[in-house]
């Protein structure tokens, strides 16, 4: 049922700004999913730069591409890249330091 | 000359006798031609062989230096063992003794070589051929596990791009078919909250990759409307993989606010069964005034999929009018859940150790929740499926304005609003005693400290006693009661 041409049901005197939903609320409806990649990448590249363990520091590059994809636009880039960095140098390093090729785990 | 080249030998020999593998010999003795030549010539065997040996000499270290050759040498050393071991077969063979001299001692001779030799051929058979390690290796096919890896991210990112548009397309294809009923309803559409001015952007609002926004104001009868696209995160591929295992849809939720006016005192919702039963668990106003069971919508004309919760059988008259039923019935299998309430607070607090002090504030509104058709494989044409849905939302908020409940049925729903306030009062009453003796004990700290901090003795006597006076009368106050209370109890 389309609105009556005739009655326009419209009124600009009541309109109403958009408010972005509290956050109170928020962080149980929110996903947590980008935080958690973010986490994860985080601990990982250092595993993989302390440890020297070249599979670690290559699941710290997924990790911060997951947490990418899923962040809010919301989000400071800053985060990201710095995550992003932190998985790339962790790869870097861990060839730098041992050029052997990964072996498999099987 | 001659006898030049005869001494020559011997020291060439005796040189070239420690790199040379024994095998070296073992050839050239098996060679048939040094056999013909032994009886010409006592050295002309030293001729071939010196010939040999510095043609062989020449070639042996060069070699030697390439680890790459090694094979082949060890293949020499094989050619020879295998030789070596018919000969040494005839470790007791007298014809072979003669030829083998230099490398095998006379068994007569020498005691327990043969014991020494034979650990030193078996330590020769079993020959391991190393491969060189992978990282001396020059070519690229030993990093296999390095490709595999890159190719993985890539993989990623194009399905982040291709997921990124196909959400793009199918938020901006529903836009465009809800563009113009939207607009002629409200005067507000698309709003993101930051610009000065009340101003329509006429776009929708960018969350994520997969939620877009849409707040819609300025119409009669509600306060507004806010329309949230939830696509599927097609732009993370691990979520791509997990919807393989377990499908799922796009959901486009609205809610709509209403001023207080606007509506009537109800609770009412519908939907699948598995939505009704989850809401009516989660949600804090259908689990306190529509306790019972969801009932089935096939006694008002609805499909058997949907059920109803309805704080009393009158609303459920009231909502459910014919084109209501129609619109439903229509349009059931992309109806996820209807809930409308003029309490409608969110889901359940979770019970932590300070109970909210207070009811949660209430707000009147409309929520829809409906499912994309197409269960994940949307194409942009799908949207335009959603239209007579949001017709469906206008209605209902003209219909809401409108449905007014009759005597009966507000005081009923009154009551419930009493009762269910009654019981929040009653589940904190401790805590707010508590939170009330706390806020007498200050005052009165306040106070004394204010008694200590004044200067004038004379004031101090004065304050003091007027806080005494106070005291003296509240206990009156209350021995009163408890009087009164003694009375009525006899």
């Amino acid at each position: 049922m389309s609105s009556n041409n005739m009655s326009d049901l419209r009124r600009p005197a009541k309109i109403l700004r958009y408010k972005a939903p509290s956050t109170e609320s928020n962080p149980t409806l929110e996903d947590p999913t980008p935080d958690y990649m973010n986490l994860l990448g985080m601990i990982f590249s250092m595993c993989g730069l302390m440890l020297k363990l070249k599979w670690c520091a290559w699941i710290a590059v997924y990790c911060s591409f997951i947490s990418f994809a899923n962040s809010r636009s919301s989000e400071d880039t800053k985060q990201m890249m710095s995550s992003f960095m932190l998985s790339i140098s962790a790869v870097v390093m861990s060839y730098l330091q041992n050029p052997q090729p990964m072996s498999p785990p099987w | 000359m001659r006898s030049a080249c005869v001494l020559m030998i011997p020291a060439l020999l005796l040189l070239l006798a420690l790199p040379l593998s024994r095998g070296r010999y073992n050839d050239d003795f098996d060679d048939g031609e040094d056999l013909a030549d032994f009886d010409d010539n006592d050295f002309a065997e030293f001729e071939d062989m010196n010939e040999d040996q510095a043609a062989e000499a020449e070639t042996a270290p060069p070699p030697r230096a390439s680890p790459s050759s090694q094979p082949e040498e060890d293949e020499d050393e094989d050619e020879a063992t295998v030789e070596l071991e018919d000969g040494m077969d005839g470790f007791d063979d007298s014809e072979t003794q003669d030829q083998d001299m230099y490398s095998k001692y006379d068994q007569e001779e020498f005691e327990g070589i043969g014991d020494m030799e034979k650990p030193g051929h078996s330590m020769k058979d079993p020959l391991i051929i190393h491969t060189v390690p992978a990282h001396l290796q020059n070519s690229w096919e030993s990093y296999y596990m390095e490709i595999l890896m890159v190719t993985g991210l890539l993989a990623y990112i194009m399905n982040y791009i291709i997921g990124k548009n196909k959400n793009s397309r199918l938020a901006q294809s529903w836009f465009n078919s809800h563009k113009e009923l939207l607009e002629s309803n409200f005067a507000l559409v698309g709003d993101d909250g930051t610009s000065k001015d009340a101003v329509s952007t006429g776009k929708l609002n960018q969350e994520n990759e997969h939620i877009y926004n849409l707040w819609c104001s300025g119409r009669v009868c509600c306060e507004g409307m806010l329309i949230q696209l939830k696509f599927l995160k097609r732009q993370d591929l691990l979520n791509v993989l997990a919807r393989m295992m377990r499908p799922a849809g796009d959901q486009v939720q609205i809610k709509v606010t209403l001023n207080e006016e606007d509506m009537d005192t109800f609770v009412f919702a519908v939907g699948t069964k598995k939505s009704m039963a989850k809401l009516q668990k989660e949600m804090q106003d259908l689990s306190e005034f529509c306790g019972d069971k969801p009932k089935s919508g096939a006694k008002y004309g609805l499909p058997e999929s949907l059920t109803i919760l309805s704080e009393m059988g009158e609303v459920t008259d009231g909502v459910m009018d014919n084109k209501m039923v129609h619109y439903i019935t229509n349009n059931a299998d992309k109806i996820e859940s209807i809930h409308f309430s003029d309490q409608f607070s969110g889901p359940k607090v979770m019970q932590e150790e300070g109970q909210p002090l207070k009811l949660p504030d209430t707000k009147k509104s409309l929520m829809f929740t409906f499912n994309v058709p197409g269960m994940g494989n949307t194409s942009p044409k799908d949207m335009d499926a959603l239209l007579p849905l949001m017709n469906m939302v206008i209605y209902s908020i003209d219909k809401v304005k409108k449905l007014r409940l009759n005597r009966e049925g507000k005081i009923k729903a009154d009551r419930n609003r009493a009762r269910v306030e009654e019981n929040f009062l009653k589940q904190t009453h401790a805590q707010r005693q508590e939170a009330a003796q706390t806020r007498r004990e200050e005052k009165k700290r306040a106070e004394k400290e204010r008694i200590m901090a004044e200067e004038d003795p004379e004031r101090q006597r004065r304050l003091e006693e007027a806080a005494q006076r106070r005291d003296q009368k509240k206990i009156e106050k209350k021995q009163m009661k408890m009087k009164q209370i003694k009375v009525k109890a006899m």
